[in-house]
């Protein structure tokens, strides 16, 4: 594995009014990592996300994706980069067909990891059961292959980052597992993960390690078995039991 | 050329089976046959008809495709009309004068939307708010051209007229051909039929896909690597060039524009003819600027003053029991007619 930060920020700031949404954060994830994010409810998760994203602006730092300042770069420039997102809600076409969602990607995608890309995409796929040529429209599909939809659409980009939003949000925990696994595999292959998510099974399921957000600040930062055992995490996030 | 055929007949707009492709071939050859059959004031009318579509077309590429609404492409009309007639008129000894007037016309339409489209795309201006700075846009044109009455306001040879508008504009000519009656006819046709397959093949493509991506959801095509921005300000400048076409057409088919046809009645047609059709088709909005400007003219010209608001009754209609247009409802029904005809029966 390169020991390069795929992504850093340097002293995150972003306020709303009287809330501070980023404290000081300074977030790194190496290349080929499976991080995940978790906090109490605002807890700054989204924010960071969407700073990461640049759907948002921050108040001030920087933010480095593959070692090149992307602070102040446009939201499409940033996923040329080679990332890939996923939201809270889901946000495939709705109105258009499964093969449409899958094309549409295909003019962005970053052709120089066509064939980690391409590998990933059709194991993805053949694991979601997702059909490309598939003609029905996205808006017909269940909850989950919705997700998995998004998720899939992603991968046409062949990114070498991929970021998702709590990508398990409303599945039951059979396709939780499903899509664990399929995650799992993928960063396996290299592809460098972060995950914003709640469910914690599903955390201690794929992180190799947590970061815990707390009020905008970074809280604690580790393996799995150190943040669960963490006692003010417990406090703050997981309860006491 | 496969390409151009896929293209073609891909699944961006309606009518994709063989029976759709003879009756589409056989009415294209009623058209052509159309003036053998016909007077020469018929086939002018008919001809006006169809020089309006390509301003229809590029409502259904912006609004119906790319999800923004122009509530005044008619400006981009007007310009390309006063722009050629300015040249076309200033040159008119000249054989490729009224070349070089189209040319200008249509590289002036695109001059303005460009550098209107760029403030608005690129300032990310809101959705809803695009019609209103169109609107202004087409009306201050309108104002402005309404005081250009008077001798001071020639450019070369040519007055524009104030309200009473540019007269005496010349037909268009390749060399020593001039097309007018008969061949104008033919020239609309080939230009509405040149539109018509070239957006066909556009909204079938990546490009076209894309476009239709940003109308379902302008942050998650941003964030799938596009510059949704740019994609829509060409849109938006092809949108207008094609509404510059229909000026050009409309000026050397009557040799005459007024800033009445860049004024609020004429701004809101397009946006009718779109809507009654469906604006998610670019074949049903072919179908409906052709039949609405038939049912217009024909109204006005027996005398009926009303004729324009049977046209805003027939926009009330469609918005109450047609919301994706009567062209396309009726489409979806007999393709939704036929699947149940052709499916094999349950066992």
């Amino acid at each position: 594995m390169e020991l390069t930060a795929v992504i850093e920020t340097r002293s995150l700031n972003k306020r709303f009014g009287g809330v501070v949404a980023a404290d000081n954060v300074n977030f790194k994830v190496m290349h080929g990592e499976f991080r995940c994010m978790i906090g109490p409810n605002g807890a700054g998760k989204s924010t960071l996300f969407a700073m990461l994203c640049g759907i948002q602006s921050a108040d001030s730092g920087q933010i480095f994706f593959f070692g090149q300042d992307v602070t102040r770069t446009q939201a499409f420039q940033r996923v040329r980069l080679g990332v890939g997102l996923t939201f809270q809600t889901n946000r495939a076409f709705h109105q258009l067909s499964v093969r449409e969602n899958l094309t549409i990607p295909q003019a962005s995608a970053k052709l120089e990891n066509k064939e980690a890309g391409q590998a990933r995409l059709e194991f993805a796929l053949d694991a979601f059961g997702l059909d490309p040529n598939d003609e029905t429209k996205a808006a017909e599909l269940s909850h989950n292959q919705l997700q998995w939809l998004e998720i899939a659409m992603v991968l046409v980009g062949y990114p070498n980052l991929i970021l998702l939003d709590e990508p398990t949000a409303g599945m039951a925990a059979e396709e939780t597992q499903q899509t664990a696994k399929v995650l799992k595999h993928l960063n396996s292959t290299g592809l460098t993960t972060v995950v914003v998510e709640h469910d914690m099974a599903f955390v201690k399921d794929v992180a190799q390690v947590v970061t815990v957000l707390h009020q905008g600040r970074i809280f604690a930062e580790g393996t799995v078995t150190k943040i669960t055992a963490h006692e003010d995490v417990r406090k703050i996030y997981l309860g006491r039991a | 050329m496969r390409t151009i055929v896929g293209l073609i007949s891909g699944g961006a707009d309606i009518g994709r089976t063989r029976v759709f492709w003879i009756g589409f071939g056989v009415i294209i050859l009623l058209f052509l046959l159309y003036p053998t059959q016909t007077s020469a004031f018929r086939v002018a009318n008919v001809s006006f008809y169809l020089l309006n579509i390509p301003l229809g077309l590029g409502m259904a590429l912006l609004w119906g495709y790319g999800g923004v609404l122009s509530f005044g492409h008619v400006a981009y009309f007007g310009i390309a009309g006063y722009v050629y007639g300015i040249v076309a008129g200033n040159m008119s000894e000249n054989a490729f004068g009224p070349l070089a007037g189209v040319a200008a016309g249509l590289l002036a339409s695109a001059f303005v939307a460009g550098i209107f489209g760029y403030f608005v795309f690129y300032a990310r201006v809101q959705k809803w708010i695009i019609p209103i700075l169109t609107l202004v846009l087409t009306l201050l044109l309108e104002t402005f051209l309404g005081q250009t009455a008077g001798y001071q306001w020639r450019i070369g040879s040519v007055l524009l007229g104030g309200y009473n508008g540019m007269t005496g504009i010349p037909w268009f000519q390749l060399g020593g051909f001039v097309f007018e009656g008969y061949s104008f006819y033919y020239l609309c046709l080939f230009v509405v039929l040149a539109c018509y397959f070239s957006l066909r093949m556009l909204v079938n493509s990546n490009f076209g896909q894309v476009i239709v991506a940003i109308r379902e959801d302008e942050l998650r095509t941003e964030l799938l690597g596009y510059d949704i921005r740019a994609r829509q300000w060409v849109v938006f400048v092809l949108s207008a060039v094609l509404a510059g076409l229909s000026g050009l057409l409309y000026v050397q088919w009557g040799n005459y524009i007024t800033p009445s046809q860049v004024g609020l009645l004429q701004a809101a047609l397009p946006v009718i003819w779109a809507a009654v059709g469906g604006t998610t088709s670019l074949l049903a909005v072919v179908i409906s600027t052709f039949t609405l400007n038939w049912v217009t003219y024909t109204l006005s010209a027996q005398g009926n003053q009303y004729a324009m608001v049977i046209i805003g009754a027939l926009l009330v209609v469609t918005m109450l029991f047609f919301p994706r247009g009567i062209v396309v409802m009726v489409a979806e029904r007999l393709g939704r007619f036929r699947t149940r005809r052709t499916a094999p029966s349950q066992p």
